[in-house]
């Protein structure tokens, strides 16, 4: 496995455990009406555990080959980086008209920026996915 | 009949005192990843790279890659 996909592992398995922490988190709040602690404190301890344990595991992985982290992109990972932008940013697109919607179903600041933050993890899991797809599927 | 890119890197590489993909992955600058994706043809590489290719071998460039009829299962 090259280092590019390990990498694209590693943000994919982090981002999706964020996700479902946060997940987790806003349906207690929005559902069950559980609030405990501060929701800042929260978000920023879930940032900054993902910015440590993305930067400690790239290390590792660049510990492996660091030949292959050092060198830049070549022109077929930049393609496979274009591709799964572009159906990311589908993902994106649909999420934030949904968010919009979701207005009519609930009138609330709150509701509508959670479910933008939702796209935004959604689009970019779909990216990472279909990064590691890519990968798999020229290599 | 539909054409599509082939190329005779493998054996080129092979006549080369079995030059491995990752050697010339260093040389072209590229992935060894890539250079495998270019001989199992499931990349097309650039014009440049093409290019890039041929000249390790000291070959023209329709000597290495060929559009080709193939012929499937």
């Amino acid at each position: 496995m090259s280092f590019r996909e390990k990498s694209a592992w590693i943000t994919f398995v982090l981002v999706l455990a964020v996700f479902a922490l946060w997940l987790t988190n806003v349906i207690r709040v929005e559902f069950f009406g559980l609030r405990h602690g501060n929701p800042m404190l929260f978000a920023i301890g879930l940032l900054t555990i993902f910015i440590v344990a993305e930067i400690v595991l790239h290390v590792a992985i660049a510990l492996q080959s660091p030949a292959e982290a050092r060198a830049p992109k070549d022109e077929r990972e930049r393609l496979i980086d274009l591709k799964a932008s572009r159906v990311g940013f589908y993902v994106l697109a649909a999420g934030a008209w949904l968010s919009v919607g979701s207005m009519h179903i609930r009138f609330n600041t709150l509701f509508v920026a959670q479910n933008v933050m939702g796209a935004l993890f959604i689009a970019e899991l779909v990216k990472l996915a279909t990064q590691i797809v890519l990968y798999r599927r020229d290599a | 009949m539909a054409k599509t890119i082939v190329n005779n890197i493998r054996r080129l590489r092979f006549d080369r005192k079995e030059m491995t993909q990752q050697e010339l992955a260093d040389t072209i600058g590229v992935t060894r990843q890539t250079v495998n994706a270019i001989e199992l043809g499931k990349y097309s590489p650039s014009l440049e790279v093409a290019f890039r290719i041929a000249d390790v071998f000291g070959l023209p460039l329709d000597q290495v890659f060929q559009y080709e009829v193939v012929k499937r299962g």
